[in-house]
């Protein structure tokens, strides 16, 4: 019998978010159909990649990444180096530092770091906060503020702090909000609920719902992202239909399988690889989960991503 | 599964400022009206402007223009027994949110609304009922079947006929309520769209009893399998009652502010 192709047609997309300008501004989102299933439906775009660094700097990475920023000496260089990799489509800027319970930096400590990253790429920026609630609502707001015109995507604001950020990145600055969950289906939608009744406009949100490395609760990311999309494209739930993006790096690179030293685990072989492939069997499955885009820190995990991405384009 | 498919019923010519106002083509309470169901919740829209013997053509076109321009074309159903007017309606119709829905058609001297609607790639509301109300369900299948077979036959998609049931007054036929629930779950079994005039059951009840029996009636029926009905939006307790029930039944995600959308 012959095979008869029956496409899955959704009369609904996903949001277009532009972020960054100029010839380097990326968009993400678009889609119609399920990840990767350019059999049913035209992608109109692809998923883009990014590549992180911290405030901390080359001190903070971990040595096997640190050896490709070899010469850099300033956050500026180390911004340019970030970004000449192969693969790169966005850098993110992580302001970990900011947490009160690490480094605890002064929110004018971290904008000057900010605006140094800023003035030393064109590439379309991802600026992320500590996570910690309080902080992130009095710094999150000034990087909006000293970003202005960039059209940065700001990370996050979450269900404690979504007033402060979602109206000074959305409604003040028109930046674009980042609005972070905790792979919790019903959260990630009231959040865009009460972002876009701030005033936000729905088309300049993107959601972080959480991600796990994989093997560490994993299938609750898978099944949570995966609902996302089903319901933004079957039931057109236009609460949904925020492109994801999801910051890998930052859960991967803490798991034992990532820093346990070969001295102490011989038998798991050289770190820097399972560094790298914890990395990027985690942003392969959130990709093909639903994420629009992914945030990885190995120069090595960019290039590969990239190349899978173009691969199934 | 889709969402619950709500019609709003209060643009009607049974009511007396409205059928004034289709009379001399005044917009205002039109355009309040209309914008009240639309506030709350309703997806659709029904237009009844009565027999409309006289002018039926001309008062159903203005009525389609002048809601899709002031409501981002807002889907409608055109209820009249003008059948001219409902073919002056579509003409001017846009369906960029949804197709026109004829309302309606029954088993007897109203079947060729079925043929109208397949003539202009509509969706239509078949009642099925012919004379007078059916003794029971082998006759409102009966019906179904007939109508569904007409349908198909002119080359319309099932999903675009909309069976009613006939909702019955409780006051007076309290004993066929039961009947018209297994109705809808035969409706339902079968893969068809289903609505009808729900808030009938409560006709001549007191005013504060009517939400609380429609809404009860409502969440049967979706428990049943009911796709639409033609309601009054602005009922709270009732739109309540079904945004819950869509949430219980998968057809909205759920979030905590799942009532203010």
């Amino acid at each position: 019998m012959p095979f008869n192709q029956k496409p899955q047609k959704f009369n609904a997309k996903i949001n277009t978010v532009k972020i960054g300008t100029g010839d380097k501004a990326i968009e993400i989102g678009g889609e119609s159909s399920f990840p990767f299933y350019s059999f049913d439906a035209p992608v109109p775009v692809t998923q883009k990649v990014g590549i992180e660094i911290t405030d901390g700097g080359l001190e903070a990475m971990p040595e096997c990444i640190r050896a490709y920023y070899d010469g850099a000496s300033s956050m500026g260089d180390i911004a340019r180096k970030a970004a000449s990799f192969e693969g790169v489509d966005f850098l993110a800027l992580l302001l970990d530092g900011g947490d009160p319970n690490g480094a605890n930096k002064s929110t004018e400590e971290l904008i000057a770091i900010v605006k140094e990253v800023a003035e030393a790429v064109d590439l379309p920026l991802v600026v992320e906060g500590c996570k910690n609630v309080e902080k992130d609502a009095e710094l999150l707001p000034k990087v909006a503020e000293a970003l202005q015109g960039r059209n940065v995507l700001v990370m996050s604001e979450k269900e404690e702090n979504y007033k402060a950020i979602g109206a000074a990145a959305g409604l003040a600055y028109d930046q674009i909000v980042g609005a972070e969950s905790a792979v919790d289906i019903n959260l990630a939608k009231q959040l865009n609920v009460i972002t876009t009744q701030l005033g936000v406009n729905g088309a300049k949100v993107v959601m972080n719902v959480g991600t796990a490395a994989v093997g560490y609760g994993y299938e609750y990311v898978v099944s949570t992202m995966d609902r996302i999309k089903g319901a933004a494209l079957g039931q057109n739930d236009n609460m949904l239909q925020m492109p994801i993006i999801t910051p890998v790096a930052s859960e991967t690179w803490g798991v034992k399988e990532a820093s346990a030293s070969e001295a102490d685990m011989p038998e798991w072989g050289p770190v820097e690889e399972r560094g790298i492939d914890m990395e990027v069997s985690t942003a392969a499955a959130d990709l093909a989960a639903g994420s629009d885009a992914v945030i990885l820190r190995h120069p090595k995990s960019v290039e590969t991503i990239s190349r899978l991405i173009q691969a199934l384009a | 599964m889709a969402k619950f498919v709500s019609i709003g019923e209060r643009l009607s010519a049974t009511a007396p400022s409205v059928n004034k106002a289709f009379m001399e083509r005044d917009p205002e309470p039109i355009l309040k009206r209309a914008g009240d169901q639309l506030k709350a919740g309703a997806v659709y829209l029904d237009v009844n402007i009565g027999p409309a013997e006289n002018d039926g053509e001309d008062l159903m076109k203005w009525c389609v223009k002048l809601l899709q321009e002031n409501f981002d074309n807002v889907p409608l159903a055109l209820d009249t027994a003008n059948k001219k007017a409902i073919e002056a309606g579509i003409s001017v119709y846009n369906r960029s949110k949804g197709k026109p829905i004829v309302n309606s058609a029954n088993a007897s001297d109203r079947i060729e609304n079925i043929d109208l609607a397949a003539a202009n790639d509509a969706i239509v509301i078949a009642l099925c009922q012919a004379e007078g109300i059916c003794s029971d369900n082998d006759e409102r299948m009966m019906h179904c079947q007939n109508m569904l077979e007409r349908g198909m036959g002119l080359g319309m998609d099932p999903s675009d006929l909309w069976f009613d049931p006939l909702f019955l007054v409780v006051k007076g036929q309290q004993d066929k309520q039961m009947e018209i629930l297994e109705a809808i779950k035969m409706f339902s079994d079968m893969g068809l769209n289903s609505t009808g005039g729900l808030s009938n059951n409560s006709n001549g009840m007191p005013k504060h009893i009517r939400p609380i029996m429609d809404s009860a009636l409502v969440a049967m029926c979706m428990m049943q399998g009911l796709t639409s009905a033609i309601v009054n939006p602005n009922d709270t307790r009732l739109m309540e009652t079904i945004k819950s029930c869509d949430v219980f039944k998968g057809n909205t995600l759920y979030a905590d502010s799942y009532l203010e959308l």
